[in-house]
């Protein structure tokens, strides 16, 4: 051994008096755009759990935090938050990079010192961190810089000038490469799933568009709707006002999607890509009053499960409202007859031409097991204004069935219509193509109570309407139809300046002052159906129970106070399609549920 | 710049040129070539520091993409030189001749990817891993997460939530799900 080797470890005493090399806390600031510690701004997170499925490291999971100020399960919101686990988070920033609201960000804190590597599991935005009010760090660079597209696939269309005097349909459906590219835009959250009233598959069949495997789609969508040609063209679809995409960019084109994959297949392939061509029928027998979205939904799913289903209807073919108050230029009758074809083919029969009377009733009790009512809402209601007794006041119901069952209808050259739902389109935007065609010109205007921005009518009706040459002009409460030599002459209309009262009961008021006057020779009401329910007998009502709207009640599996008495349809929900399909999905489930306790 | 691409263009066989930035281009050329043209570049066109040399796994093409960018100190401007590999028997001629530090790189990328770089100076000793007894870390096919299951000390997970599932339990409790009695 060397004096230098004794001497050596005496030289690091020197180093006592110098300054440290390490750093001293706090320790230099992250980059401006450092990856740091997250931050989530949770009244605008809406739980969509894009940050979970993207997250390689499985870093993030997805808990309830309601009860925490500003966040609640509602429609377009989970309640759900992401969890951040730093024991497994590599801080690579792509939850920050797809998170569809642009909640999610980190800022450039980097140093979180505990002893305990449990605690480093924390929620952003709900665990309070020292660097939540941190300016710096990642955020998505905006704009352009997107993991998905932002815009839809744009959908081929007739021009307004090509359509206007047509029933022919005009919105043409997407190509192969259109429906895979706007297929290509799903997250797969799953949000719209909760919303849409008939919990539809809707991430798993825009799946099977991107993977171009119809036969998967058509099965996802058979599982909660037996209806999807006509779903696909006119649902209210709820799903898409949801759609997480939609929250900076424009919402998935999910009712186009649906429709893609039913177009796809042809009706003679249905029963073997459902695999229904052996099924088992017991002997329970059920009727169905009215082969409406409802009645036609619940005889799919009872024939499925072996039950014997008729159908009884009133006019002569099926479809109720779809048929007879969707004018076929959105929903053609081919495609409403495709779909109710094969319902039929599961061996549901059809007996139409029938008007279910109070005796008719008691027969059916008589020789089926359950009788299911899915009778709608079919009867127009009046405003009742002065003048609305005259003859060339219509209701827009009674007018669109004339249209479907192809009779004359009067067509005069102005037209007023009262309405701002999606019937009230519906009927101005079949006097448009009528007036068209008849007079090559275009004089219909609507008007409704709601103003344009909480008027009930899908937004593309709305816009769709102006573009073929109605007038819209919303806001307006109908005070008289002024008649002269027992003509009409037009309609008087108050600024409407509210429509509920504080306890959200209807109690429009007005400014009388502000008035208007449209001209028309007829005027047509559209402001919302009641139902006949004539065929119950004063003893039944007794027994059966309604609630103050006057809806019939039902429980959670739509059977009546009469055991033997299912109900479903507008009757108990909606008014809409989907609605109908849904709650008689969920009354075939109940219906066989009491058949089978009956035993 | 541009007036460098075409000289170049002239000798070598250039393709996906990208003109990123205006002090900033990227030029590919083949395997062959790419010594010779950072070195000309060195030598001839002012790129005197080198940044860095860096690889990219494109496993569908079975091929590994390098990529050395080069720094022109006077006219501050970079040029990155990309080539292609061939990715089964992944070996590259080495540079640590025209800047040592190279060395460091390639030493780096055997290790990261399994790229050889004969007569490189330390090439075979460890980098950063120590004791690995892997495929190399860096290479697509390698399973990150078997890995460190097998490896290191178990994380739970905690568990998590589906949002369209719980969404419906919050949102319609009373819903029939056709299991329950009433």
């Amino acid at each position: 051994m060397s004096l230098k080797d004794i001497l050596l470890p005496f030289k690091a005493w020197a180093n006592v008096a110098k300054e440290p090399v390490s750093l001293k806390n706090p320790m230099r600031e992250g980059a401006p755009r450092y990856r740091g510690f997250h931050k989530n701004d949770i009244e605008t997170c809406i739980g969509c759990g894009t940050c979970e499925a993207i997250c390689e490291n499985e870093a993030i999971v997805m808990v309830p935090v309601e009860g925490v100020a500003g966040v609640e399960t509602k429609s377009g919101d989970s309640g759900l938050r992401p969890l951040i686990d730093y024991g497994r988070c590599c801080w690579c920033g792509l939850c920050v990079d797809i998170c569809t609201t642009q909640s999610l960000t980190m800022s450039n804190e980097h140093t979180w010192v505990v002893t305990d590597p449990e605690e480093l599991k924390f929620i952003p935005g709900v665990d309070k961190k020292t660097w939540d009010n941190n300016e710096l760090g990642w955020k998505k660079p905006a704009p352009n810089y997107h993991f998905y597209g932002q815009e839809r696939v744009s959908m081929g269309e007739l021009h307004a000038e090509e359509r206007g005097d047509s029933f022919i349909e005009f919105v043409k459906g997407y190509s192969k490469e259109q429906a895979q590219l706007e297929a290509d835009r799903c997250v797969e959250c799953g949000i719209c799933t909760a919303t849409c009233p008939a919990h539809m598959g809707i991430p798993e069949y825009i799946k099977a568009v991107r993977n171009n495997d119809m036969e998967e789609g058509l099965r996802v969508l058979y599982a909660t709707n037996p209806l999807p040609e006509i779903c696909g063209r006119i649902c209210t679809h709820k799903c898409e006002d949801v759609c997480s995409v939609g929250q900076q960019g424009e919402a998935l084109s999910i009712r186009w999607l649906k429709r893609y994959i039913a177009d796809q297949i042809p009706s003679e392939k249905y029963h073997e890509i459902l695999d229904t061509q052996n099924i088992y029928k017991g002997d329970k027998k059920i009727a169905l009053i009215g082969a409406g979205p409802a009645s036609l939904s619940a005889a799919y799913y009872l024939s499925l499960m072996g039950h014997n289903c008729t159908i009884y209807e009133k006019l002569e073919k099926a479809g109720g409202m779809m048929r007879y108050g969707i004018p076929s230029y959105r929903l053609p009758y081919d495609q409403i007859d495709k779909d109710i074809n094969y319902i039929e083919s599961l061996g549901v029969q059809f007996v139409y031409n029938t008007n279910v009377d109070a005796a008719k009733l008691m027969e059916l009790n008589k020789t089926h097991d359950v009788v299911y009512i899915g009778t709608g809402l079919h009867l127009g209601r009046s405003t009742g204004i002065p003048g609305s007794d005259h003859e060339h006041v219509f209701q827009s119901i009674d007018l669109l069935r004339k249209i479907t069952q192809g009779e004359e209808i009067m067509v005069p050259e102005k037209v007023v219509v009262i309405g701002g739902g999606n019937v009230a389109m519906d009927i101005t935007r079949s006097m448009v193509r009528l007036q068209k065609a008849k007079y090559g010109k275009v004089h219909v205007l609507a008007t409704s109570l709601e103003s344009e921005d909480i008027m009930p009518a899908d937004r593309e009706e709305v816009v769709e309407a102006r573009e073929e040459g109605a007038i819209i002009d919303p806001g307006w409460g109908p005070k008289s139809i002024e008649i002269v030599d027992e003509k009409i002459k037009g309609l008087h209309v108050y600024k409407c300046l509210s429509i509920f009262d504080e306890n959200r009961r209807f109690s429009p008021k007005f400014d009388t002052e502000d008035k208007k006057f449209f001209e028309a020779d007829m005027v047509i009401e559209s402001i919302g159906q009641g139902m006949d329910i004539s065929y119950l007998s004063e003893e039944l009502k007794s027994k059966l129970t309604f609630d103050p709207r006057g809806r019939l009640t039902v429980n959670k599996n739509f059977q009546s106070s009469l055991p033997w008495l299912f109900v479903g349809g507008d009757m108990v929900q909606g008014p809409d399609v989907i609605h109908g399909i849904a709650n008689g999905h969920k009354a075939a489930i109940g219906i066989d549920y009491y058949l089978n306790s009956k035993k | 710049m541009k007036n460098l691409i075409n000289k170049l263009s002239k000798v070598y066989e250039l393709s996906d040129v990208v003109y990123q930035r205006p002090n900033f281009t990227y030029a590919t050329t083949t395997k062959e070539n790419t010594i010779s043209l950072i070195t000309q570049l060195r030598d001839l066109e002012g790129f005197s520091h080198f940044v860095l040399l860096s690889c990219v796994d494109w496993i569908e093409d079975n091929l590994f993409q390098l990529t050395y960018i080069l720094n022109n100190p006077t006219q501050k401007y970079d040029i990155a030189i990309r080539c292609m590999i061939d990715r089964n028997e992944a070996a590259m001629t080495s540079a640590h001749y025209l800047w040592e530090q190279i060395a460091t790189y390639q030493r780096e990328l055997k290790e990261m990817y399994g790229i050889e770089f004969p007569g490189s100076p330390r090439l075979n000793e460890n980098f950063i891993l120590e004791g690995w007894d892997n495929i190399p870390p860096m290479r697509r096919d390698f399973d990150t997460k078997k890995y460190s299951e097998e490896t290191f000390f178990p994380r739970e997970r905690p568990s998590s939530n589906d949002p369209a599932t719980y969404m419906k339990s919050r949102l319609h409790p009373d819903e029939w799900d056709g299991k329950i009695a009433e």
